[in-house]
């Protein structure tokens, strides 16, 4: 109750902060607006004109090149409009109307194509269109005031950069906007128009029925939410199987997270003892497991735990000095598997299986955490253990209040970027059990299976369904899931006021 | 500067004359990709060979071959239609999903020929590859389907036509019979066999397997697979069972029948499906008919030569070719009848099981729901006591279901 409460009054002290940061944000914004038309108002003619002719002040100002630079700029935004932003956006709002049609003709021995619509094309290049169409706006709007800079400057007979003098200044006063320009139009075309990309397909039915070139797809609004959140639709059961499949999914990024953690301390702390002999040879065996690529060892793990493989075969032998009773017989009578099984269901029944890949990825993960942890125990500074053991603490005293306090301080992004990773654990999920058969009807009818964790059944719908609207949607939950846990993990542990508590 | 002028006029008047010169009669030039089994690879190249050999009078050809599973070329194709080959094979279940995505080119050049090379408009392999009354692919082999390997030093070919007969034998040998039924390929046989229906119209499936029959029918089902003659194992494990003498019997298709061979020699048998017991009644079991097929790509730049291949591939003599060099069973009716094909075992086991086999025409969403059904069966968390009725109305209500959203 206690921990609820606390999170409560952190979640309303944080949306009021954003609340004034609205309010400021839009008055920034309000302001700059004012200025520009200030800017407008008291400029003379070139600057005026600069709303119509982006070039036009700079010839003034005898800064030829940058003149024609920014003419090009203007004329190549015009021609885009043109050829790709006018035609993708005027069919924006149906992403096409005209289908796909062809038909043979055995004279000329080709395909006569109708003039057809790609509602593909026309989703991604209407939306590069936006994003340039902003971009080139607010340069635009920024030139005016840069005219009225440059006739004060003028006036007041301050000396103005030639081109040369912006290319220099580029690479002394103004360096971070040369180093930064590549990484942030990197990220631009690599990871926002995609993630923008993603977000849009989530509105629209673009699936196996509505698959460009040859189909159309358009916008349908919320539905694709509304199935995935609600349950009870007639057809399929896509709301119980997203329930299912989020609950798993907390679960094991949960568990595979702290179990690795645990253990992998747990192993450092083995290694790290002076009662170790050889701990290189130790800490080496077990870097090994990463040496292997994971794709190797867990694809023979998997043929490993297979229901007709090794460990069942080693399973079923007789126990020694017990005839006719095998491992089999005894895990059965445990209990632990049905009475009609003849071997160890570890990857194909929904209980074992989910418990194997929490080991499993404990066996990969452990050797990740030892490698970081050794060094932080290192670190740890001695006289700490020797106050408190003249103190009167004991081993596990000073485990509980010295090495994990320090660790878990020390380690805390990790951990957190690790339970994230562990939330979109792809491999160990999908290489482990993608062929396991779920007894569950109403999973099945939803193609999702017990173990799937949210991006393998992602994974699924769009390979071997092309469900790329539902792909999307569950993508969506994915990257709010990431964020939400990002965000209140790092506000929660990374606080600078902290940092001297181990000083 | 004038002088550079005119040098350039003088240029651009030779070009324009030489434009206007009569040209010489050029080859058409034609390049086409194809994406095979790269189990084929060689065997596909022989035949590129032999098709530019053929044609070489009328076009120049580049043609590039590709290594794409046919059980996997749907994937590949609806990933990017526009960047798949011209021509691929695939297997026939998947010509729903590329007809609805609209990836096939129709055969419109020789149409009436390829059809009737493949036994005319009735047969098999010509509907599976015909959809809405037109042909979308070129039949390729007619041995994807599945039926009944068996050992002969341990069934005598009486025994091998009842499942009873089979399970009872397996049980006295020590043996296993097995037949995956967690999954909807060979759970069909039991349902279709009691004349129970499953049709496809292009968007969803409809089935009435949920009514008393289909009860009767899983009765039987989860008889068969509490008897201890019967192990549920799949293709990796059907092999693997052979290998080690554990399995006598099963329902497999022509893609292990070599295995089957080189285990069993001399004792290597196959026949068609046997009969189970319904209601007391002997009931023949049903089949899905498996062909495998060349289809076009609808956006190719080169359809009639892209179409002339995919004939070419899949003509009589290249059947006949494939049957000698891979032990694939052809479509093409003349081929099949040579006595070579004949006298394979798998082939005629394939033949006889034809007769009581249907085209396989099902939506992507009759596939979950019958692997769960059949894997509560295995897991034996289905019953005789169990609510049967229940289970059969989830899974129907999954196989009819519209595709998602």
């Amino acid at each position: 109750m206690h921990i609820l409460q606390h999170l409560n009054r952190y979640l309303v002290k944080k949306l009021k902060q954003l609340t004034i940061q609205i309010h400021s944000l839009g008055s920034k914004m309000k302001k700059g607006f004012l200025n520009l038309f200030q800017d407008f108002r008291f400029g003379d003619i070139y600057v005026k004109l600069s709303l119509l002719f982006m070039g036009i002040g700079f010839f003034r100002r005898h800064q030829i090149i940058k003149g024609i630079l920014f003419s090009i700029l203007q004329i190549g935004f015009i021609l885009f409009l043109i050829f790709t932003g006018i035609p993708n956006l005027s069919k924006y709002n149906t992403l096409g109307t005209i289908q796909f049609e062809s038909v043979y003709n055995p004279i000329t021995r080709r395909n006569e194509v109708n003039d057809y619509d790609h509602s593909f094309k026309i989703l991604l290049y209407g939306l590069i269109s936006i994003i340039v169409i902003f971009t080139y706006v607010y340069i635009h709007l920024k030139n005016i005031q840069t005219q009225r800079k440059l006739q004060l400057l003028e006036e007041k007979g301050v000396h103005i950069n030639t081109f040369k003098e912006d290319l220099i200044e580029l690479k002394d006063n103004r360096f971070h906007v040369t180093l930064l320009t590549f990484p942030v139009s990197g990220i631009i075309f690599f990871t926002i128009i995609p993630l923008l990309f993603m977000i849009l397909v989530a509105f629209t039915n673009y699936d196996q029925l509505h698959m460009p070139p040859t189909k159309l797809f358009t916008w349908v609004g919320f539905r694709n939410f509304e199935i995935l959140l609600t349950t009870g639709s007639n057809t399929v059961t896509f709301g119980y199987a997203f329930r299912k499949v989020l609950t798993w999914t907390l679960t094991w990024a949960f568990f595979a997270t702290f179990l690795n953690y645990i253990g992998g301390i747990v192993l450092a702390l083995l290694i790290n003892s002076k009662y170790t002999k050889v701990p290189k040879l130790w800490r080496t065996i077990f870097v090994i497991t990463i040496a292997v690529p994971q794709f190797v060892s867990l694809l023979l793990v998997r043929h490993f735990f297979a229901d007709q493989g090794i460990m069942n075969t080693l399973l079923s032998a007789d126990i020694p000095f017990l005839n006719d009773y095998s491992w089999i017989d005894f895990i059965r009578q445990m209990g632990l598997i049905k009475a009609n099984r003849e071997f160890v269901p570890f990857l194909t029944d929904p209980v074992w299986s989910k418990v194997m890949l929490i080991l499993i990825n404990c066996w990969i993960g452990f050797p990740y955490v030892m490698l970081i942890t050794t060094g932080v125990l290192m670190n740890i500074p001695k006289d700490l253990y020797e106050s408190a053991e003249i103190d009167g603490a004991n081993k596990f005293q000073l485990f509980a209040k010295i090495t994990m306090p320090y660790m878990l301080f020390v380690t805390a992004p990790y951990l957190i970027t690790n339970f994230v990773h562990n939330l979109n654990n792809f491999n160990v999920i999908y290489l482990l059990t993608s062929t396991r058969v779920t007894s569950n009807q109403l999973l099945a009818n939803a193609n999702a299976s017990d173990t799937d964790l949210l991006v393998t059944w992602l994974f699924k719908l769009t390979q071997d369904y092309y469900n790329y609207k539902m792909a999307s949607v569950i993508g969506i939950m994915m990257f709010l899931l990431s964020a939400i846990f990002t965000l209140l993990a790092f506000n929660y542990t990374i606080k600078s006021n902290k940092e001297d508590r181990f000083q | 500067m004038k002088k550079l002028f005119s040098l350039m006029l003088v240029l651009i008047s030779v070009f324009g004359l030489a434009a206007c010169q009569p040209k010489e009669e050029a080859l058409e030039e034609v390049s086409l990709t194809v994406w095979a089994s790269e189990l084929d690879q060689t065997l596909m190249q022989t035949m590129i060979e032999s098709f530019k050999e053929a044609y070489k009078d009328e076009a120049i050809f580049t043609i590039t071959l590709g290594a794409v599973s046919e059980a996997t070329a749907k994937d590949q194709v609806l990933n990017d239609i526009e960047a798949a080959a011209d021509v691929f094979a695939f297997a026939d279940d998947q010509i729903n999903e590329l007809y609805v995505a609209g990836a096939l080119q129709e055969v419109q050049e020789n149409t009436a020929e390829v059809i009737a090379a493949n036994g005319g408009a009735e047969a098999g392999a010509i509907k599976a590859a015909t959809k809405n009354g037109k042909l979308y692919a070129y039949p390729m082999t007619a041995d994807n389907g599945y039926f009944l390997f068996y050992d002969k030093s341990v069934y005598s070919e009486n025994d091998v036509k009842t499942l009873d007969g089979i399970l009872a034998k397996a049980q006295a040998d020590g043996s296993k019979f097995t037949m995956q039924i967690n999954n909807g390929w060979y759970l069909y046989s039991f349902f279709a066999g009691a004349g129970l229906q499953l049709t496809y119209n292009g968007t969803v499936n409809s089935a009435n397997w949920n009514n008393a029959t289909g009860v009767k029918v899983t009765e039987s089902i989860i008889r068969m697979a509490t008897h201890p003659g019967y192990i549920n194992l799949n293709d990796a494990g059907f092999v693997s069972g052979v290998k080690d003498g554990s399995v006598s019997a099963g329902v497999n298709g022509v893609w292990n029948a070599t295995e089957a061979q080189n285990k069993w020699g001399a004792n290597y048998a196959a026949t068609k499906l046997p009969t189970y017991t319904l209601d007391g009644q002997q009931v023949q079991m049903s089949s899905f008919a498996g062909y495998k097929l060349m289809g076009v790509n609808a956006l190719t730049l080169q359809p009639y030569w892209a179409m002339k291949l995919a004939e070419w591939f899949t003509n009589e003599d290249n059947q006949i070719l494939r049957f000698q060099e891979r032990g694939l069973g052809p479509s093409n009716v003349n081929a099949a009848n040579s006595t070579e094909v004949k006298a394979s075992p798998a082939i005629s086991a394939l033949a006889q099981q034809g007769a009581f086999a249907t085209v396989q025409n099902v939506g992507g969403n009759y596939w979950s729901p019958t692997e769960t059904f059949g894997n509560m069966i295995v897991n034996a968390e289905l019953t005789l006591q169990g609510n049967i009725q229940e289970a059969l109305n989830i899974m129907v209500q999954g196989i009819v279901a519209q595709p998602i959203g």
